[in-house]
């Protein structure tokens, strides 16, 4: 077996077929890794410099860290980013991209991007985009540490999207009586055949809610190529990975097709609180992950702030849920024991950002634990951090989000 | 050894496939530790991600790091052969992760 020389890897990923060439060298001196990685700050292209958790596929999120959740709407450069496959197309010639509708419909169709903006009705909608796996290392706080990239909240976003209905399209085509299921999928391909290609499939019933669109703008811009840049799927409500990027065809089937990423990747518990013990391995009847639950993150301060006795501090963050709206969010300042409505921010509609604030003016010297707690308007609260129930692939945390902070 | 230099240089063909002003990806550097045959470790898990995906986990036990190689072979069909799987799993144990009871001070 022949040795693939680390340094050619890391100099240029084009050099991988030629490195396999050179032979055996000798391996370099053994760097040392701390205990907890912290992965580089590095810019990426229409990106400010982002923590790049990976770049082949790309997972960046926010060099800000919490503080990116001051405000309702998500810059397009700070926008999070997390692709599944490693081949990604580096240049979209829109001359040339189309969006083919096929399958069980009566005219498939052949769009371009202009035929989406010129010849069906523009749309928009304020969404969260929250990846599945967002928030899952505090699943280790309480429990077991969870499957995946240990994300803390900044696999989160809040963009405008701007595009035509998905039901809009799927009536231009015409759907046949015998479709039950629709197809979606985008321009990432794995980099080998015989790996799972990423798709998604909804129940025809699905997408025909009126809410769900193919964006081809994002806070009045294109979106970023590393977003899914020329349109992408939108589920208002809906965890991330539905939300297909580079979205190039819709194929309207009789039948569910299998998938990897929807069978056996993106899923929870197939139980009421979705949740096992602890611990346990995959091994439990599973169900795709879909709608949000109730969440609030705490954006300022971040922990460890030092804070002087007798400041004016303004906690603020952000609140969304599956859709049904934010009715309040509860601040806490003594560990839980009381709770204090926190003032809510302007409305961008019921599947966006909430944004809160709270004064605070702190009294006495200290250590104090901020905690924030949303509830919807139909009733779900956020479970505290010792009561949310635990997957194995740490999928769906929303528990009390909590910040230490000492006033001196 | 073939069939890796072949999916490498699909890799590159897909990238230069839609030349006129391709975004620039950077390249970043994800450095894992050396010896206990890091060399195979590289040639497998390289074909489809960064070890961003390995470093960003905090450190796993046996039975994790077993579970998620079977997961690339059965799942993301991953050409690794029996003998570089059990090898890839020792290194992963050995140098990200620990025998059976968590790392105290890790996670």
């Amino acid at each position: 077996m022949r040795h693939l020389n680390r340094r050619h890897f890391l100099g240029a990923g084009l050099l991988l077929g030629a490195s396999a060439l050179l032979g055996k060298e000798t391996p370099s001196k053994p760097i040392a890794i701390p205990q907890e990685y912290t992965p580089p700050i590095i810019a990426f292209p229409e990106k400010k410099p982002m923590v790049a958790i990976s770049d082949r596929p790309p997972l960046l999120k926010s060099a800000k860290g919490r503080e990116i959740f001051t405000q309702a709407i998500t810059p397009n450069d700070e926008f999070f980013v997390r692709w599944h496959l490693p081949d990604i197309p580096t240049h979209i010639d829109l001359n040339e991209f189309r969006l083919e509708v096929k399958g069980s419909v009566n005219t498939p169709l052949s769009l371009s991007v202009d035929d989406l903006k010129s010849k069906f009705e523009p749309t928009e909608v304020a969404a969260v985009l929250q990846c599945g796996g967002n928030s899952r290392k505090y699943y280790a706080v309480t429990g077991q540490a969870t499957h995946g990239v240990q994300w803390d909240h900044g696999a989160m976003g809040c963009a405008i999207w701007k595009g035509v209905k998905l039901k809009d399209i799927l009536n231009r085509a015409g759907v046949k009586e015998s479709a039950t299921w629709v197809g979606l999928n985008g321009l990432e391909k794995p980099a080998m055949d015989e790996t799972p290609d990423f798709f998604r499939e909804m129940e025809i019933a699905e997408t025909l809610q009126d809410q769900i669109i193919v964006a081809y703008a994002m806070n009045g811009e294109d979106l970023p190529y590393l977003n899914g840049f020329p349109i992408r799927l939108v589920i208002p409500g809906h965890f991330s990975d539905s939300w297909v990027k580079m979205l190039s065809e819709i194929m309207v089937m009789d039948t569910y097709r299998k998938s990897f990423f929807m069978d056996v990747a993106y899923t929870v518990p197939d139980n009421d609180c979705e949740c096992v013990v602890s611990g346990s391995d995959f091994e439990y009847k599973r169900k795709p992950i879909a709608t949000m639950k109730v969440k609030s993150v705490i954006g300022y301060p971040s922990p460890d702030t030092l804070i002087k006795k007798g400041s004016r501090v303004k906690i603020a963050g952000v609140a969304f849920d599956q859709g049904k709206g934010i009715k309040e969010v509860m601040i806490s300042l003594d560990g839980g024991k009381s709770w204090s409505a926190a003032k809510l921010g302007q409305d961008y509609g019921k599947f966006a950002f909430r944004p809160w604030s709270f004064e605070w003016e702190p009294k006495t010297k200290g250590d104090f634990t901020i905690m924030a707690r949303a509830i919807n308007r139909i009733g779900n609260i956020q479970p505290l951090p010792d009561e949310i129930g635990w997957n194995a692939g740490g999928y769906q945390y929303n528990a009390v989000d909590n910040v230490n902070v000492k006033i001196v | 050894m073939k069939k890796i230099l072949l999916f490498s240089l699909l890799a590159v063909s897909t990238l230069f496939a839609q030349v006129s002003k391709p975004i620039e990806m950077p390249y970043v550097e994800y450095p894992i530790e050396s010896g206990d045959h890091d060399e195979i470790v590289q040639q497998y898990c390289l074909i489809c991600h960064s070890f961003g995906y390995v470093l960003n986990q905090g450190k796993k036990s046996r039975p994790y790091w077993k579970g998620t190689v079977q997961k690339m072979v059965n799942e993301f069909k991953a050409p690794i052969g029996k003998e570089d799987q059990q090898i890839i799993v020792n290194y992963l144990v050995k140098h990200y992760g620990y025998e059976s009871q968590p790392n105290p001070s890790g996670h």
